[in-house]
């Protein structure tokens, strides 16, 4: 299906613009095909990139940018699961008990084992406490 | 008294747990067990295949290996379930595991699911997966969790947040946003 085209236009550095135009005669196809595909991957590597992804989701979660911008530069899959783990912050978890906690001596058996190896029985206590 | 709320919980939940419980090093954070804090606060469910995997991860010298051990060490406090028909890990990109977790969730109407795969669509697949998807949690909101209801104490909790984010691969912006609902920081 065609999509809807913008018409854009923008000063580049004439050596680019020049090896746009060498490529796309060698390649027999179109400078703004060229342009549009360089365009295309460089937008698809950023969105690989971490920092970008990072930046794109305390956008997010800062409530900068809506659902469909994260969708259209970061995919379908990954704005569904920041808006469903955006949604669930304010979720509470089920209240835990919390009368009776055993102490590490009594809860690891044997105790807790330590790493780095060698480490082990260094401390009197069995771990840290809860 | 109320009933302990029933968690079923996967594979990396449970190392990453114990992580901190066994790491000596001046990095990890020592006020604190989340492992004993979790499994004491709710009625932990696991099924066999998870214990297994756990099993999986001992016999090295690695960090991950003395956390796999601190788990089978308080093993008597996990409820293991052997867990039949579910799907096979292939056809839905998660492990078995996981599915089995999944599956044990559904069978016993758990309240709460806990995951540590929320950091990539493995998240969306668990969700789908769950019978009701609003008992899905991640490790990091239960340990806020317990710090709101003083299972263990805030600034323990913040001190861990800042050990898994350093350790882990997970969001800063996400964990962020749990430490200024639940923490106050």
């Amino acid at each position: 299906m065609a999509q809807d085209r913008t018409r854009i236009d923008f000063n580049a550095p004439t050596p680019l613009v020049e090896r746009a135009d060498d490529l796309a005669e060698l390649l027999d196809t179109s400078r703004t095909r060229i342009l549009v595909d360089a365009l295309r991957e460089e937008l698809e590597e950023l969105a690989r990139d971490e920092t970008v992804r990072s930046r794109v989701r305390e956008a997010f979660y800062a409530s900068e940018i809506d659902f469909e911008t994260v969708e259209s530069i970061l995919g379908t899959e990954e704005a569904l699961r920041m808006q469903l783990l955006y949604d669930s912050i304010d979720r509470e978890p089920p209240e835990p008990q919390v009368e009776t906690v055993p102490d590490a001596a009594e809860f690891y058996d044997g105790g807790v084992p330590e790493w780095p190896p060698g480490s082990e029985g260094s401390d009197e206590d069995a771990g840290p406490t809860a | 008294m109320a009933e302990e709320p029933v968690a079923v919980l996967d594979t990396n939940v449970l190392l990453t747990l114990a992580t901190p419980v066994v790491d000596t090093r001046s990095v990890a954070p020592s006020g604190g067990d989340p492992l004993r804090a979790v499994l004491t606060g709710y009625t932990v469910n696991v099924p066999e295949s998870v214990v297994g995997e756990v099993g999986d991860a001992t016999g090295s010298d690695a960090l991950l290996s003395a956390a796999a051990d601190a788990v089978l060490r308080a093993s008597d406090r996990l409820t293991t379930h052997a867990v039949e028909g579910r799907n096979e890990p292939a056809a839905v990109g998660l492990d078995g595991g996981e599915l089995d977790a999944i599956a044990l969730a559904n069978d016993l109407g758990a309240d709460l699911f806990v995951t540590d795969e929320f950091n990539s669509t493995n998240y969306l697949l668990v969700a789908q997966a769950l019978a009701d998807r609003n008992t899905l949690y991640t490790t990091p909101h239960v340990l806020c969790s317990l710090a709101r209801h003083g299972a263990l104490d805030r600034r323990s909790v913040d001190a861990l947040l800042t050990y898994f984010l350093e350790t882990k691969q997970w969001s800063r912006t996400y964990v962020g946003a749990l430490r200024r609902e639940y923490l106050d920081t």
